[in-house]
């Protein structure tokens, strides 16, 4: 769509190693650093925070925790995520061509986020400094382009003004042009007005589908198994994204009969298991019943909706979700020359980063009886590794 | 253009098989040895990178693996050093003339000395392309290895085998080569 095709393709299993064999050794070798089992069992042990602080000197985040005189969650996910950036800066000063370029499309969707967090905040009327604390470093731009994105008013003009004088020159800047182009041609024809609120997450959901689409056109143009893996990767998460969108607009004006075929129906990804299928099918859906119709469809989310729609309330659909997540990125890292294990490293590392928050906060908390429901990462007792606890 | 008009004179050359079947029993030996020693190389070379690169990058988190894993390396030499061994082999074999006239004598054999060109030839041959894949074999065997022994230690040992088994391939082209030019010899006179 909008990223040029990459002048070489990520070379096979004879030739891959010219350009990216180091930095593939690299986020291998960075695999060793996901906190072990008996790390988590020492964590889900722990009585007070300190006790967590003393547990992870002896994992790979002694260095970002050092200089920590007591620990709460926001502190320790702050430096789990500059531990993850500063990892994620070093590999990308290590790549060349498409390599680069496919670390850049990792923190595109960062940026989306950012974006959408300060056109939100500046709506609520948060402050700037505030907002720009919250904003994941990995997906910064200048300082001063930052300050003046929540300056624009949230219109159709303001959104256009936007584009046109800060977001025009940043990555993520074709899919805003992208989004308005094809607002505007709807605007045309149906002049109807959507609320404010829903409108960002209108916003936020068509530029991660275009990031989506045009990440994945960008992986199948590299071909090998970096288009298998990260092809499957990207199929997961667009129908994730579709799934997601569908049920977070019951209840909103997305759900009612004129919006579903005209708006909704614009928002889901055209990749995915679930396309053309089944997203056309989702386009009609009015209620929970009716997604699990269509879900049931589909042998993997049937599964994976009757989990959510069983309702024993042990399990989210997103905690489903997260965890197909890991077992499809751990299957990244069993394959070698190939790009997958690069994004598998990000997101597994978030997943990782979200499982110290949550038995942080766990422990700070007094909820013991809930500790437990995380999704481990590279677990030696995960389901799919058909071993038991 | 078709071929017969660019060439009609019986002085030209008649097509590749005529510049083939006339070059000379040397030349083809010489070339033997270049191949079988070139193409060893290209194998060794490719191997060293494919390994090399890899072990570097792994060796970044786990320092440890980075002697243990120039073992990889050594394999990967290995091939060139065939090539090497072979090159020096045919070599020996070829041999000039003893006249030092223009045409060779009458009487010459004429049979063994076509037969030690095209002989030396595919034994470097054998050698060169056997030794490729070999080391191409190693190579990406030896990657692996550093990667998985950088994870788990206990792998070092388990892909080990598997690289010598790759490494055995480049074996198999050295007898045979060896066989195939085990034959070939010069002839330096004239038959009596």
């Amino acid at each position: 769509m909008t990223t040029p095709k990459p002048k070489e393709g990520t070379g096979d299993i004879a030739t891959f190693n010219i350009q990216h064999g180091f930095a593939e050794a690299l986020v291998r070798g960075m695999r060793s650093s996901f906190l072990q089992d008996q790390d988590y069992h020492h964590l889900t042990q722990c009585e007070t925070l300190d006790d967590v602080r003393l547990n992870l000197t002896e994992t790979d985040y002694a260095d970002s925790i050092a200089d920590f005189n007591s620990l709460n969650p926001t502190m320790l996910q702050k430096a789990a995520v500059d531990k993850l950036v500063t990892e994620f800066k070093y590999l990308r000063t290590q790549t060349v061509e498409p390599l680069s370029t496919f670390l850049d499309f990792i923190t595109y969707e960062y940026m989306i986020e950012n974006v959408m967090l300060l056109l939100k905040g500046a709506l609520s009327g948060r402050d700037i400094n505030e907002l720009l604390e919250q904003c994941h470093p990995l997906g910064m731009f200048k300082e001063s382009t930052m300050r003046s994105i929540p300056t624009f008013e949230n219109s159709a003009k303001g959104y256009s003004d936007l584009y046109q004088t800060v977001l025009v020159d940043t990555p993520v800047g074709p899919y805003f042009s992208k989004f308005l182009q094809e607002s505007a041609m709807h605007r045309g024809a149906h002049s109807r007005n959507v609320l404010e609120e829903v409108e960002i997450e209108i916003i936020k959901s068509s530029l991660i589908k275009y990031w989506i689409e045009d990440f994945y056109m960008f992986v199948e143009s590299l071909g090998g198994d970096t288009a298998t893996i990260m092809g499957d990767i990207l199929k997961t998460r667009a129908d994730t994204n579709a799934v997601n969108i569908t049920l977070n607009s019951f209840g909103t004006p997305l759900n009612e009969p004129a919006m579903r075929s005209s708006d909704r129906k614009r928002l889901y990804p055209a990749v995915g298991y679930l396309y053309p299928a089944g997203t056309s099918m989702l386009a009609d859906v009015s209620d929970e019943d009716e997604l699990g119709r269509v879900l049931e469809l589909f042998p993997s989310y049937s599964a994976i909706w009757s989990i959510h729609a069983s309702g024993t309330g042990d399990k989210s659909i997103d905690d489903v979700f997260y965890e197909r997540d890991v077992q499809a990125l751990e299957l990244a890292f069993e394959s070698q020359f190939h790009f997958g294990c690069f994004y598998a490293y990000v997101k597994l590392k978030e997943q990782e980063i979200r499982n110290l928050v949550w038995i942080t906060e766990c422990i700070l908390q007094q909820q013991k009886d809930e500790i437990e429901k995380f999704v481990q990462v590279f677990s030696n007792t995960a389901p799919w590794r058909g071993k038991t606890r | 253009m078709s071929s017969d008009a660019t060439c009609s004179s019986e002085y030209c050359n008649q097509g590749w098989a005529e510049v083939l079947t006339h070059m000379s029993p040397y030349g083809y030996a010489n070339f033997g040895v270049a191949f079988g020693l070139g193409l060893s190389i290209v194998g060794a070379a490719w191997g060293i990178w494919l390994t090399g690169s890899s072990l570097v990058g792994a060796a970044v988190k786990a320092p440890r693996i980075r002697s243990k894993n120039l073992i990889s390396v050594i394999f990967c030499e290995a091939t060139a050093i065939y090539g090497v061994i072979m090159a020096i082999i045919l070599t020996n074999k070829i041999k000039e003339p003893e006249s030092a006239g223009y045409f060779l004598e009458e009487g010459w054999d004429y049979n063994g000395y076509y037969y030690a060109g095209y002989g030396m030839f595919s034994a470097g041959l054998s050698v060169g392309l056997t030794n490729i894949a070999s080391g191409v074999s190693v190579g990406i065997a030896g990657s692996s290895c550093a990667i998985a022994d950088a994870q788990d230690a206990s792998l070092f040992v388990k892909i080990l085998i598997v690289e010598i088994f790759a490494s055995a391939l480049g074996i198999f082209g050295i007898i045979v080569g060896i066989i195939q030019s085990n034959a070939c010899t010069f002839p330096t006179f004239a038959l009596q």
